[in-house]
């Protein structure tokens, strides 16, 4: 069942370009990574989906409503976490449930104080004299009380320490176990690449992959480290094409290789080495060379 | 709409009670020290002439043509600092959506919950109009009492001074219509205010130029003050209908419009 969809959709500010042509879908259950730097258009387009922006052009819908026209009937089973979280500085977490509970017509007290204990948040404390890392709790908490079916999260780690993140991410999983969606938008690949199904990497407004986790990760490089028994036979060292030595130290050999290792693996099966290390995808380099301007990956390939 | 009423309570409440409180005080320091400044106005504006004008302005009527309690009832509603306590907190109420949520950034946490905006519209202008009788009314409930301390011939006609209060809860009304359209078109709380105290100093402006400059006058239609006359209403002993017709009117159309344009706008922090 597809939650979310996009189509061409576009935004501008002015003669700004916000995003454009961005086409996307979130199933049940998917936890989506939207991936892009400061400025690449993922809190646009998230704004998008949320019917605060008007599109330029296209159109988006979530649950089959769509997103500007009927954008308070979609926020019922939306949950949000804005990318810069500001709240009312005289709110409380338990003032905050009370409220929300009257909005959304549910009484939510319960499970908001289980949350709030979950994510070891005070709930009589207002919002002015919390830290970053609180207030962003208190939004979290907020977005994900009432259980909705689909949790949109722009940079939800920002402020959060790395316990609290390990807990979020425990949260979303959990979530997704039970069939709802997560759009998680963030800068940092690794907790991208810890949590989600799916990626999409957006630059300068437009989406330049969307991919599969798996898929994405045989097209990242990954570097293996050979060891020979001395110096001149690791100097002589040729590996198969699609292999490349990048760096010999003494007997040792660093090789770059892209996808499966099975080729390194019948090579090396054959050369006289002492040791072999074959390290994981290496999605940074991949998510890097994305960001390469002057050797964009998108148009090499 | 309750936990949108919540919220606005949990914000606006301290400062409805000190400008209704506030009001309430200034009102009835009025009401006690006006009759007795202007009990003898023929020989006030002999010292002072100057003064003339500037009542014909306030009034809207040469102050010599009422008597002294008629004047000290007119003079008490348009007072520069009734009308200033009443038009701040206008202001401050009515640039709350969308400017100062915009402003604040707090913005993207309320349209994140399912209210559609004229919802939420609608729910700051019940705020509003609830806090607007609130803060008029502890202004009433100030001079109210203090006319009992009166001399039996300064008490004013009570009925006269519901048709008065009526008239400016409708200025109430236009003013704060005009400011929730003013409100939906700015990102920034200040703007807002801005441009809505640059208006009313032009209609308060245009109201006094009309007294004595001719050009002055063919526009002087387009001042709220046109429409709020507390002297004539004395003089005539009727309910202003046209006047608050015309306000009411005014009102409504601009919050409409404020809606409309809330409606449509594209609307975050960025």
């Amino acid at each position: 069942m597809t939650v979310l969809s996009t189509s061409n959709l576009s935004r501008s500010y002015g003669s700004r370009r916000g995003v454009d042509d961005i086409n996307l879908t979130l199933q049940k259950g998917e936890v989506f990574g939207f991936l892009g730097p400061n400025g690449a258009g993922k809190s646009t387009t998230i704004r998008l989906l949320l019917g605060f922006l008007r599109p330029s052009s296209g159109s988006a819908s979530i649950l089959g409503m769509d997103c500007w026209s009927r954008s308070h009937l979609i926020k019922r089973d939306v949950g949000y976490v804005a990318g810069d979280v500001r709240l009312y500085p005289w709110l409380t977490a338990r003032r905050a449930f009370q409220i929300v509970s009257e909005i959304r017509g549910t009484p939510l007290h319960r499970e908001g104080m289980q949350l709030a204990e979950r994510f070891r948040l005070e709930p009589d404390l207002p919002v002015r004299k919390m830290s970053r890392g609180n207030r962003q709790k208190v939004a979290l908490v907020l977005a994900l009380v009432h259980r909705p079916k689909l949790v949109i999260l722009d940079e939800p780690t920002s402020g959060l320490d790395p316990l609290m993140q390990a807990t979020l991410a425990d949260c979303l999983r959990e979530m997704a176990v039970d069939g709802h969606s997560i759009f998680f938008s963030s800068h940092t690949l690794s907790e991208v690449e810890d949590l989600c199904d799916r990626v999409a990497i957006v630059k300068d407004g437009r989406i330049v992959e969307d991919s599969n986790l798996n898929r994405l990760k045989t097209q990242a490089p990954r570097i293996a480290k050979i060891r020979y028994c001395d110096a001149d036979t690791a100097a002589r060292c040729e590996p198969p094409p699609g292999i490349v030595v990048t760096r010999t130290t003494g007997a040792e050999c660093e090789l770059q290789l892209t996808g499966e290792a099975a080729e390194l693996n019948r090579w090396a099966a054959g050369q006289q080495i002492e040791d072999i290390s074959i390290g994981p995808p290496d999605l940074e380099t991949l998510f890097h060379r994305w960001y390469d301007v002057a050797n964009p990956l998108g148009e090499d390939s | 709409m309750k936990g949108l009423l919540r919220k606005i309570i949990m914000e606006v409440r301290w400062p409805v009670l000190v400008f209704g409180f506030g009001l309430a005080v200034i009102l009835s320091v009025l009401t006690a020290l006006v009759p007795r400044i202007l009990r003898d106005m023929g020989a006030l504006l002999g010292f002072l002439p100057w003064l003339r004008p500037i009542f014909t302005a306030m009034m809207g009527m040469d102050p010599q043509n009422l008597s002294p309690r008629e004047l000290m009832q007119a003079f008490l509603w348009v007072h520069p600092t009734v009308l200033s306590i009443i038009w701040a907190h206008e202001l401050m109420f009515t640039s709350r959506i969308p400017a100062g949520e915009i402003d604040r950034g707090t913005v993207d946490f309320l349209l994140g919950l399912p209210i559609s905006r004229w919802k939420l519209y609608l729910a700051e202008t019940t705020g509003f109009l609830l806090t607007g009788v609130t803060i008029i009314g502890l202004g009433y409930s100030g001079h109210l009492i203090t006319t009992l301390f009166l001399q039996p011939d300064m008490r004013p006609q009570m009925i006269l001074t519901v048709y008065i209060v009526s008239n400016l809860l409708a200025v109430y009304l236009a003013v704060g219509g005009l400011s929730f359209l003013v409100s939906s078109f700015c990102d920034r709380r200040g703007k807002a205010i801005g441009v809505m105290f640059a208006m009313l100093l032009i209609s308060f402006l245009l109201n006094f130029l009309a007294q004595f400059w001719e050009p002055a006058k063919t526009i002087a239609v387009l001042s709220i003050m046109e429409y709020y006359r507390p002297a004539i209403i004395i003089q005539e002993e009727a309910f202003a209908t046209k006047n608050v017709l015309i306000l009411v009117v005014i009102g409504l159309t601009a919050w409409i419009a404020g809606g409309v344009v809330f409606r449509r706008r594209s609307v975050c922090t960025v």
